[in-house]
């Protein structure tokens, strides 16, 4: 089960334009910490801090291999999260809202 | 075209203030904002049993067959689109006395699991596409 908690941390974890970058480089397979922090122009201190919200957000984990530590994606809370705004539950949300408002609007004009 | 065996459910609850009769008719009824009808493009509605209906927004064309329309408790149609890959899903619109108000239920099943899939599969443009969406509608707190 997703719960909201959760839900938020992996909203958080992609907001960022650096960390979604760091999950396309990771969606192509595992890579070490050097390696993913490469590519930008960033301290590695903040690639770390950056990895860590990922980390909790479930949509990497590290793996040790002799002296190396490999970092990989998971996909698994993202899937949850495209359940969770299916086009469908959007869709019904909107009207059953904007019937909602209808009869509220209504209501205040009959008092 | 994907295949999945797996379908969806998707349940919505509202309470609407208004006495059910206003309700149910409402919910069918073309003028009032938010239903079906009042937001397409184009439609065709026969609301009885066996009553067939279809309905246009954005130019994609939905169909569907009313199997219970029960004043006032209760609304069932099935409901095909190109989302539900030609099948039957069905949607249930079941509405209730809650003093003064009206509780409405409505239950959306037999949805195939697509987008699960899709978002597999469509990889990040899923995401890039609807995440800002998600943030311009609630507070965006940047870590």
């Amino acid at each position: 089960m997703f719960t909201v908690d959760q839900l938020t941390d992996v909203l958080i974890a992609i907001s960022h334009p650096t960390r979604r970058a760091i999950i396309g480089r990771l969606a192509n397979g595992p890579a070490r910490f050097l390696d993913v922090a490469k590519p930008f122009d960033t301290a590695l201190n903040a690639v770390t801090k950056h990895l860590k919200l990922l980390e909790r957000a479930g949509l990497i984990q590290r793996r040790k291999q002799g002296r190396e530590v490999y970092i990989s994606f998971r996909g698994e809370p993202l899937r949850q999260v495209a359940g969770w705004v299916h086009d469908y539950e959007r869709f019904w949300n909107e009207r059953l809202d904007e019937f909602q408002q209808y009869f509220r609007d209504k209501k205040k004009e009959t008092k | 075209m994907e295949n999945s065996s797996r379908t969806l459910e998707f349940r919505f609850e509202r309470t609407i203030p208004a006495p059910l009769r206003m309700v149910f008719d409402g919910w069918l009824d073309p003028k009032v904002p938010g239903n079906l009808w009042n937001a397409a493009e184009k439609f065709s509605l026969d609301a009885k049993v066996d009553g067939l209906f279809f309905w246009t927004l954005n130019g994609t064309s939905h169909y569907g067959r009313f199997t219970v329309v029960e004043r006032p408790a209760q609304i069932q149609h099935t409901w095909v689109s190109p989302k539900t890959l030609g099948k039957e899903s069905i949607v249930t619109v079941t509405f209730k006395k809650q003093g003064e108000d009206t509780l409405m239920t409505l239950v959306h099943s037999g949805i195939p699991d697509t987008d699960a899939g899709k978002g597999h599969e469509k990889g990040w443009n899923y995401f890039l596409d609807i995440f800002p969406r998600l943030f311009r509608k609630g507070s965006r707190k940047e870590k």
